[in-house]
């Protein structure tokens, strides 16, 4: 497909669609886009932490502050946003040392981590073999130096409560103390920033550690509703160069306007938005309306959202139920599922055909079928993980005596039976008693 | 009364010859305050004011502490009134703020300490008077003063051996959190112990408890050094544990080496106020109402007497004055600068908040309305003696209330997600299990701060009845 479209691109004759497509996704997937205009009013998160970093750069003054949030609201962004905003600013006078808790929790490995990157920075040559206190020297040596050549260092800490729970440290903190200890000399200039989803991350620091953090917080909040129209209006409104035959682009643009305005696709977006609300679950809800696009007609449709949204919560035991099983395993479902409302605790396949024939002689139903039929019927449904064995010991047993068990809710198992193709309305009725 | 040698002095002293002939304060009070002083310092003070006085404000400052009759306050205001307008858009102005105010910023004398300065002084130099040795505990809340007044110390200590003509005394500070292992502390003082002639040697050795290991041997024979027969060492500990020598060394009390303590106690408002003002006193203008200092110093010494928050706090309010003040000056600059523009009471409020309110109640306001419904089954749930549920069971409380509410609920999975999340957040408590269901979840957030955040939505409130 790819190498198709560059020949059309050689021949001059792109489509225009699969151009505005492309143009979308990129835009989507690039995170200094999306958090521009939101980071544009005075009050935003952005101008907050574009605020403090800034007074340290220009006046020397060392501070640190957290930035809490859900994972996918934006933090990691906007303080990329804002780094790479300062360098442009003042070009020279910011050094960037980034950290992960994931990684450099163990302080040996932050440490030697610190210095490889400053001595990348400062193009310098990085030994491996350095020990932790000549690694820790060389810091302290390299803050002085910045401090004196009024160079300010951002230390960004990612995963900040992982640095506070490291249990090989033993509650010592030691690289957050350090770190933030070297905050409160004279001598060196530089701020360093946590990013976590913990919103009681200050509290895991040891009281050394947090009386020396200077208790700033930002906290990420999910975008209101006002913001998610300009956002969505900002993301799919294509621009009105010359790359584009213009009619195309102003009947793109009225399409999105019809979308966004239609209350049925509010409803969805709230519908959505009630499950998960960070920015980004809905770029990613974004991501698959577009790519659904329908490329002959080049415009995007309120069914491209519904199949996003359909294929974002699924629910795949009840879409196994309903377009996957066979009368006769509805029957075995709807028995196991009245074994548990009797308070029988554990059954097994030889209970579950005594219910079925219980069942088949109270009701005279038509699907009785042999105890073969039935085992490769409840095979299938253990492949389909519908059910399972109850433990894993016993497996010398056969597998007719060993204990079972749903791994479908009795909600589910009714909503899929009752979407089900040609299930026996009698089925339903015994899975209600 | 103590004799402060301080070297940093000198500077103070250019600055107010300057700044007296600058407010023009009556020459008078500084004829007065001399008796005065002599007549509280029979009385017990509560806090011994230092003999060298800076300024004739100064001095009119600490009367305002200490509630002088209305002379003294006279006086005071009219240096207030000499100060010049603070103008908080001069970027230099601010930045000298700022600067005042920063942690890092160590001021020239530590005030508010002196009693505590003053018995560790009196030790180290009954120590090297009698060339003997001690060991000397300094303990306290984090933010109390106690790396700072130790630095005194050690220059105060090397001045007045100095002065007396005693041999040199080495000194040796450590902080034992830089350490890679305890015993590293030898290495570091190992220079000290051997030296022709042999003269004392202080050795300060800050966060001292990382030093404790299981057999307390390290920290053991470091106290011992002071018990060793010609030894000189001096030894002071710096720890956050009040009790950390009787915890942790009780083998010394039967080698009689003992240490002193000395207890470092959280600021109180009083001593907040003065230490704030210590450091703006020396700036040529007024950066804040007095007020808004004294509610800042009360906030911060009700919760911890940590100085190191209340500085915070006050660069906070400073902040918040400058975008103030700077976001007006984007819309309309011919409005000129109002009179009075200094740090008040509701910027100080607005720093406070920010400072010490905890982001949980916004972001369960914020929360996505079924993480919420999440959040209200789970308050619900730990409500009585249990206090954590299997997902399986929180999911059908979930349930129930969704289908009270006629909400669809989510399915299984996405219910665990959202768990998941909130997890994360820190909001709830999941256990590992093998199966998603039989994970044990609890809450982490107190109940009260859930209703409160959830109150404004009827729905959630009725729920939690």
């Amino acid at each position: 497909m790819k190498s198709f479209s560059r020949q059309i691109l050689t021949m001059g004759n792109e489509n225009p669609a699969e151009k505005a497509l492309n143009l979308i996704r990129g835009r989507l997937c690039d995170p200094t886009f999306v958090f521009r205009p939101l980071s544009a009013s005075s009050d935003s998160n952005y101008s907050k932490l574009k605020f403090i970093v800034s007074t340290s750069v220009t006046e020397g003054c060392n501070n640190s502050i957290l930035l809490l949030g859900p994972r996918g609201s934006g933090k990691a962004a906007v303080l990329d946003l804002v780094v790479g905003d300062l360098m442009e600013e003042y070009p020279d006078s910011v050094t960037l040392i980034s950290l992960n808790g994931l990684l450099h929790s163990e302080d040996n490995c932050a440490f030697k981590e610190i210095a490889r990157q400053l001595c990348m920075e400062h193009h310098l040559l990085f030994s491996k073999m350095a020990s932790f206190d000549e690694n820790s020297q060389f810091i302290i040596a390299m803050l002085r130096e910045c401090g004196l050549a009024h160079k300010t260092i951002i230390f960004v800490l990612d995963e900040f409560d992982m640095f506070a729970q490291a249990s090989y440290s033993r509650g010592k903190q030691r690289l957050l103390y350090s770190l933030l200890d070297a905050m409160q000399s004279v001598t060196s200039q530089a701020v360093v920033v946590g990013i976590s989803s913990r919103l009681d991350a200050d509290q895991l620091l040891e009281k050394r550690v947090r009386s020396r953090f200077s208790h700033r917080k930002i906290l990420f909040l999910p975008p209101s509703r006002e913001e998610i129209d300009s956002l969505l209006e900002h993301l799919l409104s294509l621009p009105a160069d010359s790359s584009f035959p213009s009619g195309y682009v102003s009947q793109f643009n009225e399409k999105i306007k019809n979308i966004t305005s239609d209350t049925r696709f509010k409803d969805m977006l709230k519908t959505f938005l009630n499950a998960n609300s960070t920015v980004n679950s809905l770029l990613k809800f974004i991501f698959r309306a577009v790519s659904s696009m329908n490329l002959e007609s080049g415009l995007l449709s309120l069914e491209n959202f519904k199949t996003a949204l359909s294929s974002m919560q699924r629910q795949p035991k009840l879409e196994a139920v309903r377009a996957d099983c066979s009368i006769l395993e509805l029957y075995l479902l709807v028995c196991m599922r009245r074994l548990e409302v009797k308070e029988q605790s554990s059954y097994n396949f030889i209970s579950v055909m005594k219910e079925y024939k219980t069942i088949h002689d109270s009701f005279q139903t038509s699907d009785f079928y042999a105890q073969n039929v039935c085992l490769r019927a409840f095979e299938h449904l253990r492949e389909r993980e519908v059910i399972c064995y109850a433990e894993n010991r016993g497996q010398s047993q056969a597998g007719e005596y060993r204990s079972m068990k749903l791994l479908i809710s009795a909600s589910e198992l009714h909503q899929g039976m009752r979407s089900h193709a040609c299930c026996p309305a009698i089925l339903l009725k015994l899975l209600d008693h | 009364m103590p004799t402060i040698a301080g070297p940093s002095l000198s500077p103070h002293k250019r600055i107010v010859a300057a700044r007296s002939e600058n407010t023009g304060c009556p020459r008078s009070a500084e004829d007065i305050t001399p008796r005065k002083r002599k007549l509280r310092s029979d009385s017990a003070a509560a806090v011994p004011t230092p003999i060298k006085r800076k300024s004739p404000r100064r001095c009119a400052l600490m009367a305002e502490v200490e509630e002088e009759p209305n002379g003294m306050l006279e006086t005071q205001f009219d240096c207030l009134d000499g100060k010049s307008k603070w103008n908080p858009r001069d970027d230099d102005q601010m930045k000298a703020v700022k600067e005042a105010l920063h942690v890092s910023t160590a001021p020239s004398t530590v005030v508010c300490r002196e009693d505590e300065q003053r018995r560790a002084l009196e030790f180290v130099k009954g120590c090297m008077e009698q060339n003997k040795a001690g060991s000397l505990y300094i303990c306290g809340c984090p933010g109390t003063g106690k790396s700072l007044s130790m630095e005194k110390l050690r220059l105060q200590a090397e001045d007045w051996a100095k002065q007396e003509g005693l041999p040199c005394l080495e000194t040796v500070s450590v902080n034992c959190m830089s350490l890679t292992k305890t015993t590293d502390i030898f290495s570091k003082v190992r220079p000290c112990a051997i030296q022709i002639p042999p003269s004392s040697w202080l050795i300060i050795a800050d966060e001292m408890d990382y030093l404790i290991t299981r057999d307390r041997r390290v920290l053991h024979e470091l106290f011992m050094l002071t018990t060793l027969p010609l030894s000189r060492c001096i030894l002071i500990g710096v720890a956050n544990a009040i009790d950390l020598a009787d915890r942790f060394l009780p083998k010394l009390k039967s080698l009689n080496c003992k240490p002193l303590v000395v207890t470092f106690r959280a600021y109180s408002m009083q001593q907040i106020v003065r230490i704030l003002q210590e450091r703006l006193v020396e700036l040529p203008y007024v950066a804040f109402q007095p007020k808004a200092l004294e509610l800042c110093a009360r906030k911060v010494s009700a919760a911890s007497g940590d100085m190191r928050k209340a500085l915070s706090v006050c660069r906070s309010a400073l902040e918040i004055l400058e975008t103030e003040v700077k976001g007006s000056t984007d819309e309309e600059p011919q409005i000129p600068v109002p009179e009075d523009q200094m740090v008040k009471m509701d910027h100080m409020v607005a720093a406070l908040a920010k400072t010490f309110k905890s982001p949980v109640v916004d972001t369960i306001q914020s929360l996505p309305q079924h993480q919420q419904i999440i959040v209200c089954s789970a308050a619900k749930a730990f409500r009585g003696s249990k206090k954590d549920r299997t997902t399986a069971e929180l999911n059908n409380l979930y349930m129930e209330i969704c289908k009270s509410s006629m909400i669809t609920p989510a399915g299984i999975t996405e219910f665990t997600n959202m768990c998941t999340v909130l997890n994360d957040q820190g909001i709830l408590k999941l256990s590992q299990a093998r199966n998603d269901k039989l994970k044990r979840v609890s809450l982490r957030v107190d109940e009260a701060d859930i209703t409160f955040a959830l109150k404004e939505i009827r729905f959630f409130r009725n729920c939690l009845l």
